[in-house]
């Protein structure tokens, strides 16, 4: 508790300065393909009369979609950093999959599909159920905890997406090539987390100081049968 | 019908086996063939049975499975949706959607969802491979069973779909019927008519007239355009609403192959039994007709020679034949008994012309038979034989029959002949022709009647023929008649001695007689003879029995 504390008022102190803020830069290496997509329609689906046919997985590079479904974030709290997020359901599907937000923030989950969605999620970190909703209506959550959200569809159970809530500002997701940046962090020492739905937590301790950090490289590993490694540390 | 008698035989002994053979082997092969007909019968119907009861089995199997997919949670929100909301034009397109979804991964070409009152509530259907929805007034599918749309037939499987064992609503799942999903020919009827075949080589109209016949039969056996067929109903799909589906299998494919091998089997056994029987059939006719063939043969050729030889009896061992052969002997007995006697009275009739003409004169008596004689001796001597010999013999005896027709004046005179009576005298050769000419079995003496008198050089009478162109015989008959001429007694002159006659005949060899026939007579043998037999007058009696 006391730890806590006194990690609370550092941080504190160490906004009030941020002039002497670094950005803490790292590289998220994916070994393997970790989800499997099967099919993604091709064409918009809900002219009646016109049927949908299923294509292929038009991913061209499966392990940058690993790389931009990995979530960044340091651990410990910080307070009055609420975003609006959205998580949109389109082409039947929720759009984005994949929503980042602070402690506090609230997202909105508009309908834009000219059917009618009933989202929910039963996770312990927020559990709701915004009823069947049509086009152009929306509702909103706001997460005062931080956790994962799984959200799903009543009405269709393939759709999925994942709300990650996170203790403070500094949280991100990587970018296609496995970059990411957590800009303005205070020195001191921190544990950065990296997340993925399949592969789960990787976390790190470093040390932030003014003039930048020890090099950061996630590498989620697999074993010889496509299985994730914990991380050594 | 003229036809031999071994033909015969034959036929009356062949054809009834023959008749016989075939059609056992044809009663047999029916037979052989009807049984294993009977055998691929029920196989094919316990196969077809089985095939059945497998279709029954996935049946089963499918209907487990579509009744998960009435289980699915998402769809029964969204028909909970629609029912909520019954006006929403955007709650049914959710529901369709949803039902789109399932048709994509599961590949159904139809899906109905209807409200617990049995209203649909969406639906949608896929045409040319694709899913479209469909305008659902008015719709009234059955539970289950064949429902016809848009010229497509589906066949609808339904499921209850329950939420807290309240029933909501159901769904129900359509295939496209086609009869190509089944392996055997299939014929869809309704109340009797043929809606659907694919029966080979058969048009539903003659598909319809065959099953026609069976009628309310769930098992029958028809004929399609010249083809058996086995069908059965199939009672694993239930289509309902007096749809029938019936399955076909081809008797004829099945024991086709199988018939064709006994078919050639018996063909081959019964043209060997055919063959044999033919066989046996041409030796039982030769052995009946062997005998009888030999007689006739024998007969035929006693007809070609004129001999009526005895026939051995002891070689045929059949009764009939040996019966047969001695009659025919016995005939043959007679006929030449009568032949003898004909001979007999023939040979009497000569003799006797000839002993007429012989008693005319009695300087002339026993003339005509010793020139017989002579001329016989002469022939033999030149080794004429048989047939010739016979004609010289007989053509002596008659060569002056002639003289019959010259006046006793001219023939009988004492004195020598002036030359007017000559003349008459030398018409006796053509006299006796003319005689004999009418006379049946005579011809072949006429050459010597008529021209006994032609000389060597041609200076005779009364054709003047020279040497050879004068038939042999008559020729020997020349000489042997101027022998007897000269050695006996004339009225106007004694007979001449055996030597003088001789010397005479040597001198006249060129000019009046042959040389070479004189030259012959001449000859110790015949002289000796002649000379014997001047000597001698033979009596008549003893003359015949050396003519016979």
């Amino acid at each position: 508790m006391l730890n806590r504390i006194l990690r609370i008022s550092l941080l504190i102190l160490l906004s009030g300065i941020s002039l002497r803020a670094a950005d803490v830069q790292g590289t998220v290496v994916v070994q393997h393909k970790l989800t499997k997509s099967r099919v993604t329609p091709t064409a918009s689906m809900y002219e009646r009369g016109v049927s949908i046919s299923l294509g292929s997985d038009q991913e061209h590079d499966p392990l940058a979609y690993e790389r931009t479904h990995v979530v960044i974030y340091l651990e410990g709290d910080s307070a009055n950093d609420e975003v609006s997020g959205e998580l949109g359901q389109k082409d039947r599907r929720f759009s984005p999959d994949l929503v980042v937000v602070p402690m506090g923030s609230t997202v909105s989950f508009p309908n834009y599909d000219p059917i009618f969605h009933d989202v929910f999620s039963l996770s312990n970190a927020k559990s709701f159920d915004l009823g069947n909703y049509a086009q152009a209506h929306s509702r909103s959550i706001t997460f005062p905890k931080p956790g994962i959200i799984f959200v799903n569809c009543h009405l269709h159970s393939n759709m999925s997406a994942v709300i990650v809530v996170t203790p403070n500002r500094w949280s991100t997701k990587a970018d296609a090539a496995g970059h990411f940046t957590l800009p303005n962090v205070p020195p001191g020492k921190y544990t950065i987390v990296a997340w993925h739905k399949t592969a789960g937590f990787f976390r790190k301790t470093i040390q932030v100081t003014a003039t930048g950090h020890d090099p950061i490289e996630f590498a989620i590993p697999l074993d010889e049968e496509g299985r994730v490694q914990q991380a050594s540390r | 019908m003229k036809m031999r008698f071994a033909t015969r035989a034959f036929i009356w002994s062949f054809v009834p086996f023959a008749i016989m053979l075939a059609g056992g082997f044809w009663f047999v092969q029916q037979r052989v063939q009807s049984t294993v007909r009977t055998g691929m019968r029920s196989s094919l119907l316990d196969a077809h049975v089985s095939m059945d009861r497998m279709r029954a089995q996935s049946e089963l199997q499918n209907s487990r499975l579509l009744q998960i997919v009435g289980e699915n949670p998402s769809l029964k929100a969204g028909l909970q949706l629609v029912i909520s909301e019954p006006k929403s034009k955007a709650a049914r397109l959710t529901l369709e959607d949803q039902l789109r979804e399932i048709a994509e991964t599961l590949h159904f070409d139809l899906l109905l969802v209807s409200n617990s009152n049995n209203t649909p509530m969406a639906g949608i259907l896929r045409v040319d491979d694709q899913l479209v929805t469909v305008d659902i007034a008015g719709w009234k599918p059955p539970q289950k069973g064949l429902f016809s749309f848009g010229g497509v037939a589906y066949q609808l499987n339904s499921f209850p779909i329950d939420v807290n064992d309240e029933n909501v609503g159901t769904l129900s799942i359509g295939e496209r019927f086609d009869l190509t999903q089944f392996t055997t020919p299939t014929v869809l009827s309704r109340l009797g008519k043929v809606l659907r075949s694919n029966v080979p080589n058969a048009s539903p109209a003659e598909v319809e007239s065959a099953l026609g016949a069976c009628g309310e039969q769930v098992e029958c056996e028809t004929k399609i355009a010249g083809e058996s067929y086995l069908t059965l109903v199939s009672d694993s799909t239930e289509l309902g609403d007096g749809y029938v589906l019936r399955s076909l299998q081809s008797v004829d494919s099945v024991s086709g192959p199988l018939h064709s091998v006994l078919r050639h089997v018996f063909f081959v056994a019964s043209f060997l039994a055919l063959l044999s029987a033919a066989a046996i059939s041409l030796l039982s006719s030769r052995s009946v007709a062997g005998p009888i063939a030999t007689l006739v043969q024998r007969l035929r050729e006693s007809e070609a020679t004129g001999l009526l030889p005895d026939f051995q009896t002891d070689a045929a061992t059949i009764h009939e034949i040996r019966e047969l052969t001695e009659t025919f002997n016995r005939a043959a007995n007679a006929v030449r008994e009568g032949r003898d006697n004909l001979q007999q009275a023939y040979l009497e009739f000569i003799g006797s012309l000839a002993s007429t003409l012989d008693a005319r004169d009695n300087y002339t008596a026993g003339h005509s038979r010793r020139v017989s004689e002579y001329s016989c001796m002469i022939a033999e001597a030149m080794n004429i034989t048989g047939e010739e010999l016979e004609v010289v013999r007989m053509g002596a005896l008659l060569h002056d029959i002639g003289k019959i027709g010259i006046i006793d004046n001219v023939l009988r005179k004492p004195a020598k002949l002036t030359r007017e009576e000559m003349a008459l005298l030398q018409q006796h050769p053509s006299i006796g022709r003319r005689i004999l000419e009418g006379v049946r079995g005579f011809q072949a003496y006429l050459p010597i009647v008529e021209l006994h008198h032609e000389n060597w050089d041609g200076t005779g009478y009364p054709l003047h023929l020279p040497d050879v162109t004068v038939p042999m015989c008559a020729r020997i008959v020349h000489v042997a008649d101027a022998y007897d001429a000269m050695t006996s007694a004339r009225p106007y002159r004694s007979a001449l001695s055996h030597e003088t006659a001789i010397q005479e005949l040597k001198r006249c060899a060129g000019s009046q007689f042959d040389p070479e026939i004189v030259r012959v007579a001449t000859g110790t043998d015949v002289v000796d003879h002649l000379h014997r037999h001047t000597r001698e007058a033979a009596p008549t009696p003893r003359l015949i029995s050396i003519i016979k």
